[in-house]
């Protein structure tokens, strides 16, 4: 079977599971729409932004919870540019557990924030899997001399 | 038949955004990304409409700067990014600047968008740039208090390209 139309289903279907479950909303669509020949890594280096902003947020978190008194505000904010974050990149299920976790925040809960902090951890490594297949599935695609067009 | 699906996502005021299509071909090479079909039609009249449109973005997240910069070039706009209250104001200060638009994110750390939309409507008499704000908060009181200030629109984050041009037409 020809490797491309292979590679092409592939690609097809993991994109539209990561819908499907929720992993990636509209706002993922709107990445590719700008993504154009001026700019054709465009998704690559966002979803790259994304990861690196994350991960520190997430230390960040980590650490401020971890404190003797915990200083709400900050862990707060933190969620807060978390939330952002991941809706600008349709990350749908991180941008979903933020909102519990701001309440937490708010209730200065800190059992609930440790728990929220576990969810979004999980969530966020399920969708930078995701993520990185995709962009994996994409390279295979044109180094088999597959193309997928550009909006 | 084609064991294929289609569905329709729509934007915030429930217009048909972009519509998904995934069908199954044997002899179609460009189909494979075709997935993400393209959005509305009103696209090609926002980009000569807004051409050479000078804007002014600040917002202090790298990420979201990133993407609503290209989505504002996408539009035409030439955009200058800045990622804080005083870099915007000094932008705005220099002579040479003439910009159109003021994007601001109402949430930014040292000094929010409401301060930054004051100090902006002290410093110039004679060059009104148009200020719109940026904010994912869709309350009442911080609607009623941009037009206090002189705000001339709002967007809701996260930015949609329809929402951006709906919102520029409008203003302008």
């Amino acid at each position: 079977m020809d490797v491309v139309v292979q590679l092409q289903r592939q690609l097809a279907d993991h994109t539209a599971s990561l819908f499907h479950e929720g992993f990636l909303n509209e706002q993922f669509n709107q990445l590719q729409q700008l993504q154009d020949e001026s700019n054709p890594d465009f998704v690559v280096e966002v979803v790259s932004l994304f990861f690196e902003d994350s991960e520190r947020l997430l230390n960040e978190l980590a650490k401020a919870l971890e404190q003797q008194a915990v200083d709400y505000k900050k862990v707060d904010a933190h969620v807060h540019q978390l939330k952002g974050s991941s809706s600008s990149i349709g990350a749908q299920r991180v941008q979903g557990v933020c909102i519990p976790f701001r309440n937490f925040c708010e209730e200065q809960n800190n059992e609930g924030c440790l728990k929220c902090l576990q969810q979004v951890k999980h969530e966020y490594s399920l969708v930078k899997n995701k993520l990185e297949t995709l962009f994996k599935l994409e390279q295979q695609l044109i180094a088999a001399g597959g193309s997928f067009p550009t909006l | 038949m084609m064991q294929g699906n289609i569905w329709i996502s729509t934007n915030l005021l429930g217009f048909a955004q972009s519509m998904t299509l995934v069908l199954r071909f044997q002899t179609r090479p460009s189909f494979g990304r075709a997935i993400f079909a393209h959005g509305s039609s009103s696209e090609p009249n926002s980009n000569s409409q807004f051409k050479g449109l000078k804007v002014i973005l600040a917002d202090d997240d790298d990420l979201n700067r990133t993407v609503t910069k290209k989505l504002l070039e996408k539009l035409g706009c030439h955009v200058t990014a800045v990622s804080s209250g005083f870099e915007c104001l000094s932008a705005l200060s220099a002579a040479e600047n003439s910009f159109q638009i003021v994007l601001l994110d109402l949430h930014m750390p040292e000094m929010d968008g409401f301060e930054v939309a004051l100090r902006i409507r002290k410093l110039r008499s004679q060059n009104w740039p148009l200020i719109i704000a940026l904010t994912a908060s869709a309350e009442e009181h911080v609607l009623e208090r941009c037009l206090q200030i002189g705000i001339s629109g709002v967007i809701r984050k996260p930015v949609l390209l329809q929402g951006m041009a709906d919102e520029l037409r409008r203003v302008l």
